[in-house]
């Protein structure tokens, strides 16, 4: 074989770069999300260069999409899923396996209709990647780096295919049907792809043991009746939630729960837990967690007599960023972000009596000791985990309450 | 292997092992880890009450005492604790028990009463109420009633027992709070143990403002206040 016949085509090196591109990736993105499978909070890796950078708490756009509902399936079956990412490391196998074969037997000498094949499936990748980048941009608003490097991959490869595509048609048909062809790669490319799938859902432990062990409600009923309940559409199952209105992982639970059309079907009632000293006696003055929580937890207690408690509470969610800055500036900054979207709740912002109430939320916290940390989530007065408040929800409330599962 | 096809086959084949068994070996270290005591999990505080500066060891020190020996903590059916309890309990003279709670100052306030009577007027409810109702993170609310050194000690022992009680009932009433015999603490002082000075009708809160207030009068009272310790 001389040097020349040696050197890949284009055709070959792309789909050879892309899907070794395809599997760094890939394999990244499935071990970050495996590693969740102990129950613990860990970092994120989210850097261009694979395994290069890791982000501790999760706050970033990789982290963002992992614990997004669109980073798995099956997740009612599977605690957190089955990881997409898997489902890309057996396809970039498939198509390290063809440009490898495309390099060697120098792209002509695979028969027209397998070529043909190829350039047809190996657009599937790229048209995935497509469909993920549309919902990172329209649900998530972010893009992660890691996926972004998939979508990369996924390119090089269709550009390969496109090459091969575009050689093939010009030829004479030729060697077997392209028919018989594309469904035998078909198989192949399909039992690649789903079995890491399969042997990563036959792999995890069973989680049911754990799903319900973290504790119970030990009063349910506040004396004083100083609970909020949330209106909902279909409220088919009691819950009790301790929320801050400016922390961001109750924003983050609250969005998940509405997404996934489970809010709607919760007869939920609130307790508001500002991690803020400005009234949280658990929390150091000096050092609130989220500064301006008391004023929003005590506008949200006031919208009850207008029925805007659920508005007010999802309106400090989405503004939560503004809401913060102007918590570390000065309460009052807060009040007149509050006062300028939700004028009815102004006077009684400061009222003693809504300040009364929003104690005896913290004295119905304390009684019931639960941890100074949220949200914290009770489905008739059994604890949701902590660790199931993400990843694991679908599995959990699957086990806990499934009629809140749409 | 010379074979193209058979090459891409073995490589795709060894490339999806390859990853499959990276990807399993990560799962069961995550299940070796899944037993492993959470460390960020653990150091999470529990919500609890308050516990504010004036909470010294010394304070502690009767607190807990009142506690324990005026029926709040265990099953002892007995409720409150009267001046010959508090002064062996406390171990402590009449000065340093006053200056115990003079931190309290803003929070607490001096219900008033009229001469030999324990009945509560209309200004006394507003304060109690108040008070009651300023709760904030404590877990015990104090009341602490007097007699001025008007009369027997035998009679102002029962009179500071009646205004103690007095006081309760009115919180029993007004409240209907089902715990409240567990947070309400009560101490009767009589007119023997720690009398309040003059400087009381100045510094601290009453449910008489404006009216005349000397020693007497600041004796005839109930002390009450929450008390934002922990135990």
């Amino acid at each position: 074989m001389s040097n020349e016949s040696n050197r890949p085509a284009p055709a070959a090196l792309l789909a050879m770069g892309g899907s070794l591109l395809g599997l760094a990736f890939g394999i990244v993105s499935t071990t970050d999300f495996a590693a969740h499978l102990d129950r613990k909070v860990h970092g994120v890796t989210c850097s261009f260069v694979p395994g290069l950078l890791s982000s501790e708490g999760g706050a970033n756009a990789c982290a963002t999409a992992l614990y997004s509902p669109y980073s798995s399936l099956f997740r009612r079956a599977v605690w957190g899923g089955v990881p997409i990412a898997l489902f890309a490391l057996g396809a970039f196998a498939f198509f390290l396996g063809m440009g490898v074969w495309l390099w060697r037997a120098n792209v002509a000498g695979i028969p027209r209709s397998v070529r043909l094949a190829f350039g047809a499936l190996g657009m599937t990748p790229a048209l995935v990647s497509i469909l993920m980048f549309t919902i990172s941009m329209t649900k998530l608003g972010a893009v992660c780096k890691v996926c972004s490097g998939i979508y990369i991959a996924s390119f090089l490869v269709a550009a390969s295919a496109a090459i091969v595509l575009k050689g093939a048609l010009e030829e004479e048909p030729s060697g077997p049907p392209v028919l018989a062809a594309g469904a035998t790669l078909a198989v192949i490319l399909g039992a690649m792809t789903f079995s890491p799938a399969a042997v990563y859902a036959a792999t995890v432990p069973d989680f049911g043991t754990y799903v319900g062990g973290c504790g119970k409600l030990e009063k349910s009923e506040e004396k004083h009746g100083a609970l909020l309940h949330l209106p909902t559409a279909t409220p088919t199952k009691k819950a009790l939630m301790f929320v801050d209105p400016l922390c961001p992982t109750c924003k983050a639970f609250h969005e998940q729960l509405s997404s996934e059309g489970i809010f709607d079907r919760l007869d939920p009632t609130v307790s508001l837990f500002p991690l803020d000293g400005s009234c949280n006696w658990m929390i150091d003055a000096e050092r609130p967690v989220h500064p301006g929580a008391c004023v929003v937890s005590r506008a949200v207690i006031c919208g009850e007599a207008s029925q805007e408690s659920r508005a007010i509470l999802e309106w400090a969610y989405e503004h939560q960023p503004e809401l913060t800055a102007a918590g570390k500036e000065s309460p009052a900054k807060v009040k007149a972000l509050v006062a300028a979207r939700f004028a009815k709740v102004s006077a009684c912002i400061d009222d003693p009596k809504t300040e009364r109430r929003l104690h005896q939320m913290l004295q119905f916290a304390v009684e019931n000791h639960i941890r100074v940390s949220t949200p914290q989530f009770y489905l008739d007065g059994q604890r949701l985990c902590d660790e199931d408040s993400d990843l694991g929800l679908s599995y959990a409330l699957r086990r806990l309450a499934p009629e809140v599962l749409p | 292997m010379k074979n193209p096809m058979t090459l891409g086959l073995a490589t795709g084949a060894a490339a999806l092992a390859i990853m499959t068994g990276v990807v399993v070996s990560r799962v069961k270290a995550a299940e070796t880890r899944l037993n492993e005591p959470d460390k960020a999990q653990e150091a999470v505080a529990v919500a609890d009450h308050a516990e504010e500066a004036y909470c010294t060891p010394a304070f502690k020190t009767v607190l807990q005492r009142v506690l324990n020996a005026c029926g709040l903590v265990g099953q002892e059916s007995r409720r409150g604790c009267q001046p010959g309890d508090v002064k062996t309990f406390a171990s402590i003279d009449d000065d340093d028990f006053n200056a115990l709670f003079t931190p309290l100052v803003k929070r607490g306030g001096i219900v008033m009463f009229d001469e030999g009577k324990e009945d509560i007027d209309d200004g006394a409810r507003r304060l109690v109420e108040q008070k009651w109702g300023d709760r904030k993170g404590a877990r015990y609310f104090f009341i602490v009633a007097r007699a001025s050194k008007t009369g027997s000690v035998d009679k102002n022992r029962s009179l500071s027992h009646r205004r103690a009680n007095s006081v309760q009932y009115f919180l029993k009433e007004k409240t209907n709070d089902p715990d409240l015999d567990s947070q309400v603490g009560m101490l009767w002082l009589g007119s023997e143990f720690a009398q309040l000075g003059k400087d009381y009708c100045e510094t601290w809160e009453n449910s008489r403002p404006g009216q005349k207030c000397d020693t007497d009068a600041v004796n005839r009272s109930a002390f009450v206040s929450w008390v934002d310790c922990r135990l």
